[in-house]
């Protein structure tokens, strides 16, 4: 246990060292401070804790769609574009040169020489390299915790699964940095090719999701495309899918069922997220009470659009493509000659 | 005879690529003392070194440290390890480093703190503990290397090329230390091309080259073969004496008479005989082969990375009895 804690407090002081590490956090609290400067009031929404007012007769204080739109911009914008990809992107350009610096000869000598196996060795280290974004959504969610609850009286212990599942998603790209760095011992290198597995990984997910959507979403909501001319119709009835288009979005969420599941991971937030008691995937609850059919049979659509994907297969065939990539990179690490 | 603390038989390391470092390493390292493995670049030192202490897998490997067999983990824990061109993070301090280290190696907080202050006054380095490490110059970063070699209070250490890159100030400061540790009853095995250094403080050596342990002993037993008195003198020795020192064993070569062997004895009618003659005797030295000799005759000239045989014969280092 003490080799354990030497490591990840090693961990710590190295990303502590980091200018990077400091100006992400920077940032990080600024938005967070932003978006706790967010308040309501009984006349609509106020901004920069009170510094302006935008009236609303709908989002006013105490009403379940304050508490949705405040809840749905953490779940929708601030985690998925700031800490799942902006932030993510920063840490990894971070946390790159650890396990090549780590490997280095004359480094990796001292370590492996002592009376703790090459396996904990690898593994605590590479637990460590991933408190660069489990301490910065940490301290995220304490000032998106505390906002909840001083601006809604919503003490809600549920934001800080954010914390778990973006730890999770950039994990999901560091291991392919850990096996490049374990092949190469090349910072650069490892960086580059993680980046290069992201952007495949993300250009699939953001295909399948339109393809989802240009194939069940629209059809359902009675919404019809003309492919030729780009013109849409409402039909404003549930309309019949396309066996091509289903055909074709098969093909696509057979390509990316191996890779891991980034983004499709970050949005699990939204299934974990409640606003009293309903949580965010489930649109059609958190519509106006004249709120017309179609607007309903869209919300519908999204809900199913929302939970195509279990969990089990986002997080299993995720942990599946991590436990492979990381399992090689531990396996040559364990027998490599430094 | 001292008890073995590392005892090996037919190591071998093939690398991937089918570079044989290591053909068949057989070793005895004596407890307590100072060993010193020499070699030219190349012959497989430091992947000796580097088996031993884990870091390299052997392709073969009989034998045992410290009663356990190579390889064995728990072992490690009573051992320091220096390894050559050593990197420590430069976003610690010195102190750091050394508590890092002995974390590894499983020492509590409050001992590795204490121990870390020991350290750094044993090294002289107790008023730069608090300065990172990216601040030190190569020899500040050896010494603190030497103290996390030593933070677990090893029975062996392993020290590959320690006086690398150190100034001659600091080299004699890295002897002294390496003398104390002896006297602390640790093994210290040093790997080193330094042959003058290692002369000066090891007890037993080892020459490798190729891959295979050439010579192995101590420097007095490796020595012993070439050990011989030479006398020289002043004047017309008579060719009747002359004749009757060969007989007796001796080489005569123009002033300098020489007698092979380490025995004193046989010196003594020689110089009675001398003086009855009314020859001056001007010097008599004990002389033996340097380890540098020994080095060089045992791996050839061309064996040595970078080194040539010298044109002249090197001072040899003697004991002067009569001037």
């Amino acid at each position: 246990m003490r080799q354990v804690m030497t490591i990840l407090w090693d961990s710590y002081r190295l990303l502590a060292a980091k200018k990077l590490f400091w100006i992400v956090l920077f940032l990080t609290v600024l938005i967070a401070m932003m978006y706790a400067s967010v308040g309501f009031t009984a006349q609509g929404v106020s901004v920069l804790f009170g510094a302006y007012e935008l009236k609303n007769d709908l989002i006013v204080e105490g009403s379940m769609f304050a508490e949705y739109l405040y809840m749905m911009i953490f779940t929708d914008y601030l985690v998925p574009w700031w800490l799942g990809l902006f932030a993510l992107v920063l840490a990894l350009i971070s946390v790159c040169p650890i396990f090549p610096d780590f490997l280095k000869t004359g480094s990796i000598d001292v370590a492996i020489s002592k009376p703790m196996s090459r396996l904990s060795l690898f593994l605590v280290k590479y637990l460590g390299s991933l408190l660069f974004v489990a301490i910065q959504v940490l301290v995220f969610c304490v000032i998106v915790f505390i906002a909840h609850g001083v601006r809604l009286n919503a003490w809600n212990l549920e934001i800080f699964w954010a914390v778990l599942l973006l730890t999770f998603v950039f994990s999901l790209i560091y291991c392919v940095s850990v096996l490049t760095a374990v092949l190469t011992r090349s910072s650069l290198f490892s960086l580059l090719v993680a980046l290069l597995v992201w952007g495949v990984t993300l250009s699939i997910q953001w295909s399948e999701s339109i393809m989802y959507k240009a194939t069940y979403v629209m059809p359902a909501s009675g919404l019809s495309i003309n492919m030729k001319t780009g013109e849409t119709k409402e039909a404003g009835e549930e309309l019949d899918t396309s066996s091509e288009m289903e055909k074709f979005y098969g093909i696509v969420r057979a390509i990316g069922m191996p890779l891991p599941k980034t983004r499709d991971a970050t949005y699990l937030l939204r299934k974990k997220v409640t606003v009293r008691g309903k949580n965010m995937t489930m649109s059609s609850a958190f519509l106006e009470d004249e709120a017309s059919a179609s607007e309903l049979l869209e919300a519908k659509a999204m809900e199913d659009y929302d939970n195509r994907h279990s969990v089990a297969y986002i997080v299993g065939s995720s942990l599946a493509f991590e436990v492979f990539i990381l399992g090689i990179a531990c396996f040559i690490f364990v027998r490599k000659d430094f | 005879m001292s008890d073995i603390v590392i005892d090996i038989a037919d190591v071998r390391k093939k690398y991937r690529g089918g570079v044989e470092a290591l053909r068949g390493v057989s070793l005895q390292v004596p407890q307590g003392g100072i060993f010193g493995l020499l070699g030219p670049n190349g012959a497989g030192k430091s992947t000796l070194v580097k088996i031993l202490t884990s870091i390299v897998r052997p392709t073969r490997c009989a034998g045992i440290m410290l009663g356990a067999a190579i390889g064995d983990k728990a072992t490690l824990a009573r051992v320091g390890y220096l390894p050559e061109h050593a990197r420590f993070p430069e976003y610690l301090k010195g102190g750091e480093v050394i508590r890092y280290v002995a974390g590894l190696t499983g020492i509590s907080s409050a001992d590795a703190r204490q121990k870390a202050g020991q350290l750094l006054e044993m090294v002289g380095m107790q008023d730069w503990g608090n300065h990172k490490m990216g601040t030190y110059s190569k020899g500040m970063k050896q010494r603190i290397g030497l103290a996390q070699a030593l933070v677990n209070d090893p029975e062996i250490v392993f020290l590959d090329e320690p006086t690398d890159g150190v100034d001659p100030k600091g080299r004699l400061e890295m002897r002294n230390l390496l003398q104390r540790m002896r006297d602390d009853g640790r093994t210290v095995f040093i790997n080193s091309h330094l042959l003058g250094e290692l002369e000066m403080i090891c007890d037993s050596v080892a020459i490798m080259d190729k891959g295979e342990i050439v010579q192995q002993g101590t420097i007095a037993e490796l020595t012993e073969k070439s050990r011989r008195y030479e006398l020289k003198t002043r004047g017309t020795i008579p060719e009747e004496l002359k004749h009757k020192l060969i007989a007796a064993g001796a080489e005569i070569g123009g002033e300098v008479i020489s007698v092979v062997g380490s025995d004193p004895e046989p010196i003594q009618p020689m110089l009675d005989a001398l003086r009855a003659e009314k020859v001056t005797i001007v010097e008599l030295r004990e002389i033996r082969q340097s380890l540098e000799e020994l080095f060089m005759e045992s791996v050839g000239a061309g064996g040595v990375g970078g080194t040539q045989k010298r044109s002249t014969p090197p001072q040899l280092p003697g004991k002067e009895l009569v001037k």
